[in-house]
């Protein structure tokens, strides 16, 4: 009885062991397909191939956008057979994105690693909370494109953005702004850059930070008046009519039989955008040819109908840029950021 | 589309032999995941995900969810035989489930707990049934201010959640609340405590602290004390069979406790682990003999486990009936629901009643399912306090280092565990009891926030407070709760005298 007992104590931990380590690979049976496709490798690219299966960091838990782009991107790149070797997607959670960026800091040189991010490797590091940004990595090449909306409850007095702004350059205090994240991240800055636009005193805006869905709580009960958010957030509440949307933050209307119906800020003479980029990094100093090579393996995979598919459900937009020209997007964008965390009084 | 109609296309989805398969297999892994201390359903359910691509959405869904409540109903096992919560809603489970293992009970409290945490879902699952379509409203009804008297209403109870010196029970609430602010405050963006740490912005996970103070603690009392024979090892389990007299014990917080766990659960952002410490508390505030608890009481036990269950179900309100998910479980099914080609929010219900009504339905069997899976398992998993003492500490000591590590994949945590370890041994030979601390620490976070995004709105008026229904409502019963026991005591000596 004791021998069973210890058995199957050790069959348990073994167990558990496994389901731990059962995040690290994510496509081991995909060896399978390995024989097809190592002909076609090498073929595309006469440079650099990966010679090891390669770790996808996402610098956030389980279940985020992060997390979501780095699974669902490993996946059909390898299920695709585009890449040829093992993509292992790897949770490095914590601070905000912080924690995976140390992690990746200590990479330098590898090319076998790759990590996930959108703005927030921009605006941690200015707000003070991580010893490193975007200058210290590797750009590969962006892939999807968020775009944010300021939605309202149905019932408002506010019918545009331009009501809306007017009634805030009389009183910034009596309107609130609610969002997910803390002030000086992506919810409140991408309403202050369209504010200050628009003329409004962004040193009196009244926000409010609700995580756990609290934002769309608390615009739908009157707590609050504006929720700051993604587009993809609050489609299906206007579908219900519980709320409207007054803009969105994109150059142009997007797609869909929903969010078509959703004015820009453009159209309505603001002169303003803001996109949440996400893309994949490497660690500073990776090969050039391995940056290379990556960055033609992204471009195959937005160009794919499988990542088409992923897109469309999660409602992310394409936005394709290589490595120079996400680089160059980067710096400018942080600039931008910089003066207006630095008028809020939030640059550290 | 009729809702009639509407329930019976869930049933029929549910009752499937498909759909029969996949709610158990989802509850069986739930079970087992709640199990192992630190390992939690939010993991489990992410892993799932690129699995469950291109699968039936009904079908996927259906077992995501069996494995959130799963989790919840495994999560007692641990809590109940080693003191080491399996998941952050089974906290309160230990209570007094760990006494009653450790007076030979183990087998009674395991299924006074499986039977408790049946009928808090089964009940749940009805009102969610009946309900959900309604209820919707009341999960948005909450604002900030609302929250914060919910959270100062819990904490009324601090200082009759545990015995002996009120003084030492709310020194012990302080330094919870004190632990709670680590972190980025997420109302001004800044660290908060973190002395320059990477490592403590996101400040101390619940688990770690109370694997930290039950678990490791407990661990360091054994090995202290390892020479007395009345602790640990050659434990009897006791038999499974509840007498008439724990059946009616049972039965009134059972009900009671169903109820407002699932109305609790409702409420986003509160959750298992809130509602079962709102249930222990409001058990023993209307028990009969509040001495009981903590020393093996039923209705100790009965209370959470009857109130996590239901406040899982409740968790569904929002999710599907307005698409906006109150805890990180229901964060990543959300996730789960785009991946699968669905879209949650209010249209779920008219758009896809086979999704929306075949979860609700498939709960039924998945409660059925938990059940049987688990009394006949109850002698076989109890017999692991029969395994010799030393091996017994170190199992412990290493489920709790893995399962820490399993949360955060951070090592940093592994030591702060240690730490809190070594804080709950101190505790428990002075006297401090923990109970305070962890219920300050998890409703201290939420009461600070929706205090401060009330005073934002408000532009820092007080009288937001009571301009509200429902936060006036929880303010008066916070002060009655407050002066009820005052008052009681000044009766009583009146009535001596």
């Amino acid at each position: 009885m004791k021998k069973l007992l210890a058995l199957s104590i050790f069959l348990l931990m073994l167990l558990f062991l496994a389901a731990c380590g059962g995040e690290d690979t994510l496509s081991n049976d995909d060896n399978a397909n390995d024989e097809d496709t190592k002909e076609n490798s090498g073929e595309d690219n006469g440079g650099w191939t990966p010679s090891e299966s390669i770790e996808m960091v996402a610098p956030a838990g389980a279940g985020g956008g992060w997390d979501t782009t780095a699974r669902m991107s490993a996946q059909a790149l390898t299920e695709e057979s585009m890449i040829d070797q093992d993509m292992g997607v790897v949770n490095k959670e914590g601070a905000g994105g912080a924690i995976g960026w140390a992690y990746m800091a200590e990479q330098e040189g590898s090319n076998h690693d790759l990590f996930v991010s959108s703005s927030p490797i921009l605006l941690v590091p200015l707000n003070g909370q991580s010893e490193y940004g975007h200058e210290d990595f590797t750009p590969i090449a962006n892939v999807i494109a968020d775009y944010g909306a300021f939605a309202v409850a149905e019932d408002a007095k506010w019918d545009n953005l331009n009501e809306l702004f007017e009634d805030m350059k009389e009183d910034p205090q009596s309107v609130t702004i609610v969002g997910t994240s803390a002030p000086g991240s992506m919810d409140h800055i991408q309403f202050v850059r369209f504010a200050k636009a628009a003329g409004v005193d962004i040193t009196k805006i009244k926000y409010v930070s609700a995580p756990d869905a609290g934002g769309v709580t608390q615009v739908l009960n009157g707590s609050a008046d504006v929720f700051s958010t993604g587009v993809a957030e609050v489609a299906e509440q206007v579908r219900a009519d519980k709320l409207k949307v007054l803009a969105v933050t994109s150059e142009e209307r997007l797609d869909g039989e929903v969010l078509s119906t959703f004015p820009t800020a453009k159209e309505q003479g603001i002169d303003e955008t803001f996109v949440n980029w996400r893309g994949f990094f490497g660690p500073k100093d990776m090969d050039p040819a391995a940056v290379e090579y990556y960055e033609n393996k992204f471009k195959e995979l937005s160009d794919s109908e499988a990542f088409a598919d992923v897109r469309s459900n999660y409602g992310w937009n394409e936005m394709y840029m290589g490595s120079e020209e996400y680089k160059q997007f980067l710096d400018e964008e942080k600039e931008n950021l910089k003066s207006i965390l630095e008028e809020l009084g939030l640059l550290e | 589309m009729g809702a009639i109609e509407g329930i019976l296309t869930g049933f029929e989805v549910a009752f499937s032999w498909e759909g029969i398969l996949f709610v158990l297999l989802g509850v069986f892994v739930g079970t087992f995941i709640g199990m192992l201390p630190g390992l939690g359903p939010i993991s489990a359910i992410a892993i799932m995900i690129p699995i469950t691509y291109g699968m039936d959405p009904t079908l996927a869904l259906v077992m995501m969810a069996g494995v959130y409540y799963g989790a919840v109903f495994g999560g007692s096992t641990s809590s109940i035989l080693l003191n080491a919560p399996g998941i952050s809603g089974t906290v309160a489970s230990s209570f007094d489930g760990y006494p009653m293992a450790q007076q030979g009970k183990a087998g009674k409290a395991l299924a006074i707990a499986a039977i408790s945490s049946f009928a808090g879902g089964t009940i749940s699952v009805v009102l969610l049934m009946i309900f959900a379509p309604m209820l919707a409203s009341v999960a948005i009804s909450f604002g900030p201010p609302a929250y914060f008297a919910l959270m100062l209403l819990g904490l009324t109870a601090i200082a009759s959640l545990s015995e002996g010196s009120t003084i030492k029970a709310l020194i012990s609430a302080v330094v919870g609340f004190m632990i709670a602010t680590i972190g980025i405050d997420p109302q001004t963006g800044t660290g908060r405590f973190t002395f320059g740490s990477m490592n403590l912005l996101d400040g101390i996970d619940f688990l770690v602290i109370a694997l930290g103070l039950f678990a490791i603690a407990e661990v360091c009392y054994l090995v202290m004390n390892r020479h007395k024979s009345s602790a640990g090892s050659g434990k009897e389990i006791g038999s499974l069979k509840l007498s008439k007299d724990d059946a009616k014990e049972m039965s009134g917080p059972v009900g009671r406790q169903s109820l407002l766990g699932f109305i609790l659960g409702i409420l986003p952002g509160a959750g298992a682990t809130i509602a079962s410490f709102i249930s222990y508390i409001a058990e023993k505030r209307i028990a009969k003999k509040p001495e009981e608890f903590g020393k093996g009481s039923v209705k100790g036990l009965a209370a959470p486990e009857a109130s996590n269950n239901a406040a899982t179900s409740g968790a569904f309100v929002p999710l599907l009936s307005l698409g906006i998910p109150g805890s990180g479980t229901t964060a990543v099914m959300l996730g789960a629901f785009l991946v699968l080609g669905l879209e949650p929010g209010p249209m779920l219900m008219g758009d896809h009643p086979e999704v929306f009504w075949g979860i609700i339905a498939s709960m039924y069997i998945g409660n059925i399912f938990l059940l049987v899976l688990n009394l006949p398992l109850i002698p076989y998993i109890a017999r692991i306090l029969t395994i010799p003492r030393p091996l017994l500490i170190s199992l412990v000591l290493m489920f709790s280092l893995i399962g820490v590590y399993a949360i955060s994949f951070s090592v940093f945590d592994l030591y702060l565990l240690l730490a809190f370890g070594v804080i709950g041994f101190l505790m428990r030979m002075f006297a401090f009891p923990a109970p305070p601390f962890i219920l300050a620490f998890i409703l201290g976070g939420m009461m600070e926030q929706s205090f401060r995004q009330s005073m934002t709105i408000s532009n820092g008026s007080i009288s937001i407070m009571f301009e509200n229904n429902i936060s006036l409502v929880l303010i008066i019963l916070s002060v009655l709760s407050f002066s009820f026991p005052i008052a009681k005591s000044i009766w009583s000596k009146k009535k001596v005298s």
